[in-house]
């Protein structure tokens, strides 16, 4: 098992520490920075452009650049914003809180819906029921997430004459502005991972009911209850943890756009205003932060499965 | 790949392909379908509700959306059946060699493959697109990054696998050149999952194709995008509906033709 983590772990160094390199090189490999936007058109003024460029530091070596950030990086600092002259990582852990609770509910809401619909579909496989939600599935996977969160929200208007306050509040500040100003991205982007769940789910089910023991316990005269909901969970439970995980991820970038439909201060939107800024610290720092959470998310997996698994742990 | 690709026709995969056809159509001929240009202004019948002079009613400065939706075919998908194309020869190519050939050039485009799949891909579309700036080239250029490393897995692994089979050594017992056993008996093994590997993401590269239009990362205005008309859209969402309605619906419409196409050749019966 440690044998395994500490592979893993260096695997995610490496691919933490390729991605941001290129993240790196990637924005300082195209024309325009920081400097040509806020000389913008008068930029022809040489002097100006050196002094901020040294100011910025633009005008050192780029491995100086990069081993600089890095170094500072590993101590925790990820510098400040060149617009705000915030600090990146308050920055990061503003926009974080928001995003954390949009996917934390975005989670709960996609499990508790979608997970059950699985399981039906899987247990009642090739009748109407099963039909309907494959169908069901298969429209969710499809929609565009903010088209989803669009049309929600003319549905909304038209239907109750609601649509959600336009200033973001904190669940500390006003819980209820909070949970309204959430319920719209909530449901588009729940929608689309409960579509995930019901499908993989459903899967897992009809393999499983295949099985010799559920058979025996069907066959032992067991209410089925105990057959659906103890022996096939049990073993359907083991791949789905593995599945939220997937799940999490992806919930991650589907943040990006719905956070900048419903306008909601996260880190999509933080990402999307630094990479229109030129904001090098923070495009830097905030991409690190979702690779990272990334990484640890696919670890766990990796570890969980080792867990259950224990074929896995040697290979 | 073996035929037939299906086990049966069922009334949801005729009405998958059904739908392909008739984008198919939209995207080989447009003009045949919407008459009224796609592009050109006319301000005096800005925000028009659906009629039966337009249809899906028309935009801020006039357009018909009926027409922008349907010429959209051509842009939206088209760029999303390239983007992929480069990524399946790119990465499948790649993928092959490195599965086939192994040692240090496996390691490393399998270093690259892991830090690009580190990304979520839309976060990922969003920092290459965000960098380069919107633009069709720049849109196919992160779709492609986006995808190549999927397409590498796959072809690697299905290399691997078939590499370590009997009769690749009786082949090369018998006097095969390492090419010939690579074009003649790896190749055509490793194709099919390549090909079911493109339909399967088709409709997910198509719904990031849609999300970076309507961030502003897409093609550029005037050109009617299925996404990009939906980032017009959302400004004018509570007064003009239609305008952010039916391009989603197409958008939908055309991911679950996709959708339900690979569901059926995944489980087709000629192993694909």
């Amino acid at each position: 098992m440690l044998g395994l983590i500490g592979r893993r772990l260096a695997a995610a160094a490496v691919a933490a520490f390729l991605s941001a390199l290129a993240v790196f090189l990637l924005m300082r490999a195209v024309p325009g920075d920081i400097v040509g936007q806020m000389l913008g058109q008068s930029g022809n003024d040489r002097t100006a452009e050196a002094a901020l460029r040294t100011f910025f530091g633009l005008d050192r070596p780029l491995y100086l650049q990069f081993g600089d950030w890095l170094w500072r990086t590993l101590q925790g600092d990820l510098g400040a914003s060149w617009y705000q002259g915030k600090r990146v990582t308050a920055m990061i852990g503003e926009a974080f809180g928001v995003t954390l609770q949009l996917a934390l509910m975005t989670l709960l809401v996609s499990t508790l819906v979608g997970v059950p619909l699985g399981m039906l579909a899987g247990i009642r496989a090739g009748s109407k029921l099963d039909a309907a939600i494959q169908a069901f599935a298969m429209l969710g996977l499809s929609a565009p997430v903010f088209w989803t969160g669009l049309m929600l929200l003319v549905g909304a208007v038209a239907a109750f004459g609601w649509s959600p306050p336009f200033a973001w509040m904190g669940p500390t500040e006003d819980l209820a502005d909070n949970l309204s100003i959430l319920l719209l991205p909530v449901i588009s982007l729940g929608l689309l991972q409960a579509a995930a769940y019901a499908q993989f789910v459903r899967g897992l089910m009809v393999a499983e009911l295949q099985r010799d023991h559920i058979r025996t316990a069907i066959a032992k005269g067991l209410p089925p209850a105990t057959v659906y909901g103890v022996h096939a969970l049990r073993n359907v439970l083991i791949p789905l943890t593995t599945f939220v995980g997937l799940i999490l991820v992806q919930i991650l970038g589907g943040v990006v756009v719905i956070e900048s439909l419903f306008s909601l201060p996260g880190l999509g939107r933080l990402i999307l205003s630094a990479l229109q800024g030129r904001d090098y610290p923070v495009v830097q720092g905030a991409l690190l932060f979702v690779v990272l959470i990334a990484i640890t998310v696919n670890l766990v997996i990796d570890l969980l499965y080792g867990l259950f698994d224990p074929r896995v742990r040697g290979g | 790949m073996s035929f037939p690709l299906f086990r049966r026709i069922t009334p949801g995969l005729a009405f998958g392909l059904a739908l392909i056809a008739a984008f198919a159509v939209m995207v080989a001929v447009p003009g045949l379908i919407a008459h009224q240009s796609p592009i050109a202004i006319e301000p005096s019948r800005a925000l028009q509700p659906p009629s039966s002079a337009h249809w899906f009613g028309t935009d801020d400065v006039g357009r018909d959306v009926f027409s922008r939706v349907i010429f959209g075919a051509r842009v939206t998908l088209g760029l999303v059946a390239g983007s992929l194309l480069i990524a399946a020869l790119l990465g499948g190519g790649l993928g092959l060699a490195a599965g086939y050939a192994g040692g240090i050039t496996d390691l490393a485009a399998g270093r690259l493959a892991d830090m690009v799949l580190t990304f979520p891909p839309v976060i990922a579309g969003v920092v290459i697109t965000g960098v380069l700036g919107p633009g069709a080239a720049n849109l196919v250029l992160a779709l492609s990054v986006v995808y190549l490393p999927t397409f590498f897995r796959i072809a690697r692994s299905g290399a691997i696998a078939e590499a370590a089979r009997p009769y690749v050594e009786a082949a090369r017992a018998s006097g095969s050149t390492e090419f010939a056993i690579l074009r003649r008996h790896i190749f055509p093994n490793v194709l099919p999952l390549v090909v079911l590997q493109y339909v399967i993401l088709f409709p997910l590269a198509l719904q990031i194709e849609a999300a970076l239009g309507f961030l502003g990362l897409g093609v550029a205005p005037p050109t009617p995008d299925w996404g990009a008309i939906l980032e017009q859209g959302k400004n004018f969402i509570l007064v003009a509906w239609w305008l952010s309605l039916w391009p989603g619906l197409f958008l939908l419409a055309s991911a679950v033709a996709v959708g339900i196409l690979g569901r059926a050749l995944q489980s087709g019966p000629g192993g694909m």
